[in-house]
């Protein structure tokens, strides 16, 4: 106790000296929140007209990486064509049928009917399986590294497989 | 705990250190190696910055993201469903968990990627009205059409 309150009277004349900060605050029954604080950082940052630090170009990418930000991908892709298919849904006269007649009156060739089937099936695929992924890094496994590296290859091979198959023997 | 703070206040000399009254927030103290000899009222004092949070948070943000997973699970079990008995009742259910799933999924990206309580606001408002659009779209699309499992059944039997 005397040990602590001795460093806290010497702390008085450190305390000016920014780089004793984190050592010697003292607690006091007070704080602002994560929100705040993040605010504050911002708000600063741009006031002054920092500029950023490079990240994305020049931190080595992993697949782990790459992956999480193909599953962020995918989710933006696949619910920016939901909201596109329900706003047509609500703006186009006709109906569904009518649409896709329309678009089977194209007479594209087999494989390009494959390519693009295999296109939207991708997406909901890999984005599905690193879902449970996901859940299961929820329930705290698999965080070791070569499990998130076994995991993530299991998951990219999965999703080409059930596409294929989807997209060509559905 | 205050007698300390409250002691070491009188003992600061000067009056350069009350400009800094801001920094006088709790945080949980980052110990350097030689006090480790007094763990207990180091722990003590980070009990005790914890003590005083303690029941004054809500529960919102857990919960928040207990439903993430609650709807992701569900929206998991409505492929077979939709897959291997496709009706109206399954139709309106993925209508509704794919837009709250997808709701909730930009909203984390948002959450993310924008800074600033203004911009937050507006980028929240946005998405919000984006999602109702969704829903409605996707209910008449059940509702006056063909219905989202007749449609993939359709679309994929080309």
């Amino acid at each position: 106790m005397a040990l602590l309150l001795r460093t806290f009277a010497r702390q008085g004349v450190c305390l000016s000296r920014q780089h004793y900060g984190v050592f010697y605050r003292h607690a006091a029954p007070m704080g602002t929140t994560a929100k705040e604080e993040m605010n504050k950082f911002w708000a600063k940052n741009n006031k002054l007209n920092r500029p950023m630090s490079p990240h994305l170009t020049i931190y080595n990418w992993s697949v782990p990486m790459m992956m999480s930000i193909t599953f962020r991908g995918t989710g933006v892709g696949l619910s920016g064509a939901i909201s596109a298919f329900a706003l047509a849904a609500l703006v186009l006269p006709g109906t569904y049928p009518h649409y896709l007649d329309l678009i089977h009156s194209l007479s594209v060739g087999p494989y390009l009917i494959g390519l693009a089937k295999f296109g939207l099936a991708f997406p909901v695929s890999f984005h599905t399986l690193n879902g449970i992924r996901h859940l299961w890094w929820d329930l705290g496994k698999g965080f070791r590294l070569p499990e998130v590296y076994r995991t993530g290859y299991t998951v990219i091979g999965l999703s080409i497989i059930t596409s294929l198959a989807v997209a060509f023997l559905l | 705990m205050a007698a300390i703070v409250r002691l070491s206040s009188v003992c600061r000399r000067g009056v350069k250190p009350l400009f800094y009254q801001g920094t006088l927030l709790a945080r949980p103290l980052v110990v350097p190696h030689n006090y480790q000899e007094q763990p207990h009222q180091l722990t003590a004092r980070i009990h005790a910055s914890q003590a005083l949070n303690a029941g004054s948070g809500s529960k919102a943000a857990s919960l928040h993201w207990t439903g993430e997973r609650v709807v992701s699970i569900l929206l998991l079990a409505l492929g077979p469903a939709a897959y291997f008995s496709p009706c109206p009742a399954v139709d309106y259910s993925l209508a509704a968990a794919l837009t709250l799933h997808g709701h909730w999924g930009i909203g984390q990206i948002l959450t993310d990627y924008v800074h600033g309580d203004a911009k937050i606001k507006i980028a929240n408002a946005g998405l919000f009205l984006l999602s109702t659009v969704t829903f409605a779209g996707l209910c008449y699309f059940n509702y006056n059409d063909v219905g989202l499992c007749k449609a993939i059944a359709l679309l994929w039997s080309k």
